[in-house]
């Protein structure tokens, strides 16, 4: 068996087999995604025993002939295989004859699709794979996807079809689709999508093509008393036909056709051009996956459909209880048609020019000539931004941007003054410094999630900002960061704000809370999800080289680390010397490149120590605005500073596309989310299109600690993305530098003094931006750069109270030092001497730490 | 009169000489017989295993594993 498996001629032999065990690794019950693993196991099955580690499937793939010879076997289970999979066995699914040609399998039991990512149409089923499953993992060569309700609903919402989804899917698959995952895909397309909101002159219409369903609707007490009964109308049955809308005469960037797509003055859109070329170069059997959406858009055009029109102060109750029929609405807006809010005139600059993915996101967003509110996810640094001001320009209705701080706001309002014709005066800022109007009947207001959703009470001037953006409608909301916000506080907004579309822009669709599905309702289905990978390589955002720079803990600290409670230990780990000297290692030698480099921290108290002994510019939380620029622009502009400290304040909104190269030397415990964020930093890279051009992403991680934990789960996300983290145990050329800093013990010995002396708050990650309430666990709250005016309510020891937090008594002879290098390796014994039988290492501190008012009269 | 006891040479990383360390100041019989350098212990045979399986303990909780795929 293994003599054939090594015959079968497939190009990269070693590859393929390495992507052979990866598949078994992914099929095996107790699958893990981790390729390290996949590789060990390679590496282990290198030894001789092949086949015991080979799925059937993947053997089956590899040769259809060994699948006839074998498949007598796989039943009779006393083979050496099949009881490692238990019911994830699926040898005796059949494979379709010409399974080579076909990119994709469907594991009945769970719905997770298997795609070979090399396949020569693997980018057609990507794009097909994309818009009806959620992306899990999407490495160089092997995709996972899976067929999740959520991911159907999003695929129904933007205009896919049941039949249509089963057939293209089995035409892509190796296998015959196994009837579970027909199931599920009627199941979930059944009820989902069938049903639409549209807002139109101002009323708003329950729509759908399928009489019946309405029917259905209309018995429900709740919707049927919302209803709106119209003389004029059909009064039979309330509901009235209409053709269908299409996309007809709706074209997204009007300024710049690309110059190969002659049709002026022909109303098509960009997918129909796309599937219209595809179909003339393709003759392949699959190049109906692209064509699909084509024909749906065509058959919709010939459809009629049905509405009924409710009260508008009872649509939020018709949404509801849809959603309980398991009817969820989509909403649409039909922006064309809508004359009463009054339009705005705004046009992207005929220089501004659409990269082609991101046409693709606003094609799935004005699918049919409406707009709809959904998520787009693009990676950071991939021109969100511009996604949101080309859907502004196309709605040309007055919009709403919110984002997550003031900083942003800020590059909105220079962002849409760089990118759209809009004038000066008809962009608003609402932030706790700025209130301003826009003039005239339309404009753009730019605000912050905080400012808008707060509830305690405001300033005069703000409450009236506030009356001035309830009391209107928007014709498009923005929602910058979306996966940023707590449900709650997001849901205040959406349901106080009278907006016909919105639009959630995010790089990450993950949270630490699972709170995800959440933005399904609240927003919409998910519209887009980019390839990380793939821009990349398009050269769209730059190419990344990821490491974990592993640093041995120095003796004093480690044992400290063991004595003392969690929340210190994470300062510990933070303040590592060998860290610091790593750091200041990699600061040196890529400046030396020419490199422009970010470093972040999460704790302030390292961030200030790190960059004062390294003599850094920082910015964190409590740095006032005007600093906090000065420092950027000396970044951006001044060769001689190549290097800033941020703190997680700045972890999304800064542009700074001038650095190259990020190190992290501590992070939000285990999350995901933020360390995709920071790579998103460097990825928008100016010089991303230089030949041979890499940015570096360095993550420092304390040997031995709880770091090490968090640092992997963080990066599972990245992993997912495609990326590979490099490990280095140790850096090269580090010993010989000699300028490091806290070389010797005694230096070290006085950081670790230092560092234990530090207020318990220090070791906090939160103090730094200001904590909101309606924050949920695991999330990071937004960064408020505003005073809170009033008084905060904390509670505090006397002494830091009296400002006495990190003075203590010591001895100025030195004698300190020389004991605790003296004693077990310096374990600092002198600390807790005088009261081991109590042996509560606390106390111990507190004792010797002496009231600060000795101490200050000694230094007189 | 003169006390024998077995002993073995520990050789090992810094830190986990002072997880070794505070595993024995932890004790009320400490098994550290000397404390010979940076990377090296003398302590009780006897107590050698235990202290390995202490050490990977500890080891093992700094590791993150890929969770479950859920099915």
């Amino acid at each position: 068996m293994s003599q054939k498996f090594q015959s079968k001629k497939r190009k990269g032999d070693e590859e393929y087999k390495g992507l052979v065990k990866k598949i078994s690794i992914k099929q095996s019950k107790n699958g893990s995604k981790n390729d390290s693993v996949a590789s060990a196991v390679n590496n282990e099955s290198n030894a001789g025993d092949d086949e015991a580690i080979i799925p059937k499937m993947a053997m089956l793939n590899a040769d259809a002939i060994i699948y006839a010879s074998q498949s007598a076997n796989s039943y009779s289970a006393n083979d050496a295989v099949s009881k490692l999979f238990g019911e994830q066995d699926f040898s005796s699914i059949a494979l379709k004859p010409d399974h080579e040609s076909r990119p994709l399998w469907i594991n009945p039991i769970n719905g997770i699709i298997t795609l070979e990512a090399f396949s020569p149409i693997a980018e057609q089923a990507q794009d097909f794979l994309i818009a009806i499953s959620e992306p899990i993992s999407r490495p160089a060569h092997i995709h996972e996807y899976k067929l999740t309700p959520y991911s159907l609903y999003a695929a129904v919402s933007v205009g896919l079809e049941t039949e249509d989804i089963i057939e293209v899917l089995n035409r892509l698959s190796k296998i015959h689709i196994p009837e579970s995952i027909i199931n599920l895909i009627r199941q979930c397309t059944i009820s989902y999508g069938k049903v639409k909101l549209v807002l139109k002159h101002n009323r708003y219409f329950v729509e759908s093509s399928y009489p019946d369903t309405l029917q259905k609707l209309l018995q429900d007490p709740i919707i049927a008393a919302a209803r709106l009964v119209n003389t004029e109308e059909d009064e039979k049955a309330g509901i009235f036909k209409e053709k269908a809308p299409s996309m007809n005469g709706l074209v997204i960037v009007p300024p710049q056709k690309p110059p190969e797509k002659p049709i002026e003055g022909k109303p098509e859109t960009n997918i129909e051009e796309a599937s219209k070329d595809a179909k003339k170069d393709e003759v392949d059997l699959f190049h109906t996956v692209v064509d699909l959406e084509k024909e749906d858009e065509e058959d919709d055009d010939g459809d009629e459909v049905h509405a009924f029109e409710i009260k508008s102060d009872q649509f939020e109750n018709v949404k509801k209880r849809c959603n309980e029929l398991d009817y969820p609405m989509m909403e649409e807006y039909d922006f064309r048609n809508d004359n009463n809010l009054a339009p705005l005139d705004i046009d992207l600059k005929p220089i501004t020019v659409i990269r082609p993915y991101q046409e693709k996101c606003l094609s799935k967003m004005f699918g049919n000539g409406r707009a709809r509110s959904g998520i787009i996810v693009l990676p950071c640094g991939a021109g969100k931004t511009l996604v949101g001001i080309t859907a502004a320009c196309t709605i040309k209705k007055s919009t709403l941007v919110l984002c997550t701080s003031g900083v942003s706001v800020m590059q909105w309002k220079q962002q849409f003054l760089q990118w759209s014709n809009i004038r000066d005066s008809q962009i608003a800022v609402f932030t706790s410094e700025q209130k301003e109007k826009f003039s005239g009947q339309s404009g753009i207001v730019i605000s912050t999630y905080s400012m808008v959703a707060n509830t305690r009470n405001r300033s005069h001037e703000a409450q009236k900002m506030m009356d001035f953006i309830r009391g209107r409608e928007w014709g498009f909301i923005l929602l910058d960061e979306v996966h940023v916000v707590p449900a709650n506080m997001f849901r205040r907004v959406v349901t106080t704000i009278a907006a016909h579309t919105k639009l959630g822009l995010t790089a990450t669709l993950v949270r630490e809370d699972d709170k995800i599905s959440d933005l399904n309702f609240l927003i919409g289905p998910k519209l887009y999800e980019a390839n990380w990978l793939d821009l990349a390589s398009k050269g769209h955002i730059a190419n990344v080289q990821c490491a974990e720079v592993w640093c041995p803990m120095t003796p004093e600290f480690y044992g400290e680390y063991l004595r003392v409670n969690s929340r210190k230990r994470m300062l510990l780990y933070v303040m590592n010397p060998k860290k610091f000297q790593a750091c200041q290692y990699l600061i040196q030698f890529h400046e030396d490149r020419g490199d422009k480099i970010i470093v972040f921290s999460d704790n302030v108290f390292a961030l200030q120590a790190y960059a004062i002994k390294l003599g850094v510019p920082y910015i964190y939380g409590k740095t006032q605005p005007q600093e906090r620029i000065r420092i950027l622009q000396n970044f951006q502009y001044n060769p001689k500073c190549n290097t800033i400290f941020l703190s997680k304040a700045s972890d999304t909104s800064i542009d700074l596309p001038e650095a190259t190269c990020l190190i992290q030397i501590s992070s939000h415990y285990g999350s995901r989310r933020q360390e995709a964020q920071r790579l998103g930093r460097i990825l928008r890279a100016k010089r991303r299109n230089d030949e041979g051009f890499n940015a570096f992403f360095y993550s420092l991680v304390s040997q031995d600690t709880q770091e090490m934990f968090y640092s992997t789960k963080r990066q599972q996300f990245l992993i997912d993305q495609g990326y590979a983290f490099k490990v280095i145990t140790k850096l090269d050329g580090m010993e010989n530098a000699s300028n490091l800093v806290y070389q010797t013990k005694e230096e070290q010995v006085r950081l670790l003094n230092e560092v234990l002396e530090a207020n318990e708050n220090a070791a906090d990650i939160d103090n730094d931006v200001e904590a909101n309430v309606d924050d949920l666990p695991g999330t990071i709250t937004s960064a408020n750069f505003a005073r809170t005016p009033g008084y905060t309510r904390s509670t505090a020891s006397l002494k830091s109270l009296s400002g006495a937090d990190g003075m203590s008594y010591l001895e100025s002879d030195g004698q300190t030092v020389r004991r605790a290098l003296g004693v077990g390796g310096g374990s600092l014994e002198h600390l807790r001497v005088n009261n081991k039988s109590k042996g509560k290492k606390r106390q111990a501190e507190e004792k010797v730490q002496h009231n600060p008012f000795f101490k200050k009269y000694r230094k007189k | 009169m003169v006390k024998a006891v077995k002993g073995t040479i520990l050789k090992c990383d810094p830190a986990v000489k002072q997880v070794i360390l505070s595993m024995n100041n932890s004790e009320h019989k400490p098994f550290i017989i000397e404390d010979l350098d940076e990377t090296h212990l003398f302590v009780d045979t006897t107590h050698v295993e235990r202290i390995k399986r202490r050490v990977e303990q500890l080891l093992e909780e700094n590791t993150y594993k890929v969770e479950q795929l859920p099915s």
